[in-house]
């Protein structure tokens, strides 16, 4: 049983910590999130081309690095310091959903190999209208696609479908006819949304019929959720570190504010929630090679402790600043907007907290 | 990070799991469940003799180094004994003073004459322990001890008072800090004594708590005696002695308290169900909710496993007191107006009952939620101080 990360793996979290810091912080985000339609192309060119980031996890049969979803893991919570401006969360995702045990490989194969190449991926696994029509080899989609994450710079999406023999992940080129991408403007600037409407579009059945369809529809979600609660630690970790610092250089009342209990207080409950997220990320990443068979349970909650600490931080990191804090100019608001809109878009909390109810038998 | 569990770490948890099953029964099986927070009173005779078996046995100091008599175990291996023991409902430890604070206390700042007289009986369960540290004048401020000592005759005297000592009318002995400098202050000039308990010196009062039991006790020292050469480290220099004892490794307890704690959440939750509760949506979220957070807490537990950080230590027991507390509060609310009737006069109380009103003191004692929220905010973050 080894409870830290190796060499390897604390490695590659220095050089991300190090490259985000130095390319993809401050301006390089701003400016992604007021003008670049929440898309930095010069960071992901390098994270794709250099570094290889988004074939971390990817089999190297399809020109991947065959790294465990820790090391994904690790990526997300580094890019997350930053909410750095990159459809890598996405990406990894698709890349995750299409290695899962119940894809065909045959099928998935070009579509990896896509990614590892530069590519886009996107996932869209929550209801839709979409309906498949023909034969599975010339299959075609009808139907709409809503908010769709980073789905204006995707070159591809995965997509849940419901089809007449239960759910089915069908992999859909956005360039294809009878594919129309709208960008949709967004409370959260750092990450952008698209809805895609699908007319008679082509698409690539990638699942077999019946459970082995709900099996990677659901894991694909999974695999979602774990990919946010590390992304959500990232972002949670740098917001306090920027609270914080903040509290011992501003002064009032002649002494600097972060020497008031009041607000070291509500610091150490900050800390604590952190603390808590880190570990249940940790745990949550561990989970989806090393004991797939709690991801259900484990995937839910791990979203929900995540995304709640990074709401109670970002919230609080608002206050904290006083009225700093609410300015355009400040990132403060980068990260609470991040964490509410990424509540919302899974259903809320009170969602999230029902499905690991059910799942662990308590209701 | 890779969490799965060796082959050699599952043999040892058959090893454990066969001798527990093996030795908790005849007279003993009636221990199951005995003793613990809020329930120190219970069977403490037979839960010494169960001690007893367990040191027989080589159960007892398993993280020690068996150049002083330990078993120099693993930390999987003592996680797995302690979760295991919890498990079977084995029960509450008569002597965590001495095995958890006192032995390692003595590995690590002892003399090797001291180790060879104190740890055996430690090792063996034929002397208990009691931790002689809070006063009236100092609780959360620990380095305010006035209990003193001076050498007279030989050996020292001790005059003073100690509070909150937990089992003490059970201890054999007491490590006690006392202030040995005259007119030293704060954090110098104190020393880390073993005292005998009983002695006509020493005298000790119950505390009846709000639960109507005493587990916790003042101890009054006057002209108390204890061997000039029972002093741990070097005279004047207690604090450090006393703070490497708060410092030691406690991964391995959180995680075996928590498989208690997961029985008591499946007590409430079949409560729930029983009583209909469970219905109730704000009901079910708190259940739903506290399953939640004693998974996040093991996570917690395994991730900062044998890292001895003081940032760990104090989230640690910010997560559990808090927890525990709130699990009080939603054992008895699934039991509605039920849970204001007592099984039996004068004051007995039933399990949730117990945990409702004990929990009051897991956010107080061995550090306040308070204490443990400034340690974070000054030596964790960085915070200045006020």
């Amino acid at each position: 049983m080894e409870f830290t990360l190796n060499d390897e793996q604390r490695d590659l979290q220095q050089t991300l910590r190090g490259f985000v810091e130095r390319h993809a912080s401050g301006k390089v985000v701003r400016d992604a999130a007021e003008r670049g339609e929440g898309f930095s192309a010069p960071v992901w060119v390098r994270l794709t081309g250099e570094m290889e980031l988004t074939g971390l996890a990817i089999d190297p049969a399809h020109g991947g690095a065959g790294a465990s979803f820790v090391e994904v893991g690790i990526a997300l919570e580094e890019l997350g310091r930053s909410l750095v401006p990159v459809p890598f969360l996405v990406t990894v995702t698709a890349a995750h959903a299409l290695g899962g045990p119940d894809v065909d490989a045959e099928r998935a194969a070009p579509l990896l190999e896509r990614i590892t190449g530069g590519c886009v991926a996107t996932v869209s696994l929550g209801e839709n209208s979409v309906r498949s029509t023909g034969a599975r080899a010339g299959v075609t989609l009808n139907g709409q696609l809503d908010h769709v994450l980073d789905g204006p710079h995707a070159a591809f999406v995965i997509a849940a479908v419901e089809d007449d023999d239960g759910p089915a992940l069908y992999g859909i080129d956005l360039a294809a006819d009878g594919v129309v991408v709208e960008a949709q403007a967004t409370m959260d600037q750092t990450r952008r949304q698209a809805t895609i409407r699908l007319s008679d579009a082509p698409a690539t059945l990638l699942t077999p019929a019946g459970d082995a369809g709900a099996a990677a529809v659901e894991r694909a979600r999974e695999i979602l959720s774990v990919a946010l609660a590390c992304e959500a630690v990232g972002a949670a970790a740098r917001c306090l570190e920027i609270t914080v610092k903040y509290l011992g250089e501003r002064v009032q009342f002649g002494r600097p504010i972060g020497s008031f209990q009041a607000l070291k207080h509500r610091c150490a409950d900050l800390f604590v929630a952190l603390e808590s997220a880190r570990s249940t990320a940790a745990y949550a990443s561990w989970v989806v090679d090393g004991a797939p068979q709690e991801l259900p349970t484990v995937a839910p909650l791990s979203q929900l402790v995540c995304g709640e600490a990074l709401l109670q931080i970002a919230s609080e990191s608002i206050q904290l600043h006083g009225g700093i804090g609410f300015t355009w100019e400040h990132d403060a608001h980068y990260f609470f907007k991040r964490a509410k809109s990424t509540e919302l878009l899974s259903g809320g909390n009170r969602y999230l907290r029902r499905l690991v109810g059910q799942r662990a038998g308590i209701i | 990070m890779d969490l799965s569990v060796t082959a050699e770490d599952e043999a040892f948890r058959a090893e454990v799991r066969e001798w527990l099953a093996q030795n908790l029964r005849g007279e003993f099986e009636q221990l199951r469940g005995a003793g613990g927070s809020g329930r120190e009173h219970e069977a403490i005779e037979l839960r010494t003799e169960w001690e007893q078996a367990l040191g027989a046995a080589g159960w007892i100091g398993l993280g020690l180094p068996q150049s002083v008599g330990g078993r120099g175990a693993t930390l999987m291996q003592q996680v797995i004994f302690a979760e295991e023991y919890a498990r079977a409902d084995a029960p509450g430890r008569v002597n965590h003073m001495g095995e958890y604070l006192l032995a390692p206390t003595l590995v690590a700042f002892g003399s090797e004459e001291l180790q060879r007289r104190f740890l055996p009986g430690v090792l063996k369960g034929e002397e208990m322990w009691c931790q002689g540290y809070s006063e009236p004048g100092a609780g959360s401020d620990l380095a305010g001890v006035r209990t003193k000592a001076v050498l007279k005759d030989g050996s020292w005297s001790i005059e003073g008072q100690k509070v909150w000592t937990s089992l003490a009318f059970h201890a054999d002995w007491c490590f006690v800090i006392a202030r040995t400098e005259p007119d030293s202050e704060r954090h110098r000039g104190l020393s880390y004594l073993l005292v005998p308990m009983d002695q006509e010196g020493v005298d000790i009062r119950p505390i009846v708590q709000i639960t109507g039991s005493s587990e916790f006790s003042e101890v009054f020292f006057d002209d108390a005696r204890t061997e000039a050469r029972y002093v741990v480290g070097e005279p004047g220099d207690g604090w450090r002695v006393a703070m490497g004892t708060l410092g030691f490794e406690r991964g391995v307890a959180t995680l075996a308290q928590q498989v208690g704690f997961q029985r008591e959440l499946d007590q409430v939750i079949a409560d729930a169900r029983e009583s209909g509760t469970v219905e109730d949506p704000q009901i079910a979220e708190r259940l739903v909710q506290a399953w939640i957070e004693l998974r996040v807490m093991r996570y917690q537990a395994l991730r900062t496993l044998g890292t001895n950080e003081p940032a760990a230590a104090s989230v640690s027991k910010l997560l559990w007191a808090n927890w525990h507390r709130r699990l009080g509060e939603l054992g008895i609310d699934v039991r509605g107006a039920a849970a204001t009737v007592l099984p039996a006069e004068p004051y007995e109380l039933t399990r949730e009952q117990a945990v409702f009103l004990y929990t009051r003191a897991d956010t107080i004692y061995a550090g306040s939620n308070e204490i443990q929220r400034n340690i974070l905010a000054e030596r964790v973050l960085g915070l200045p101080r006020g």
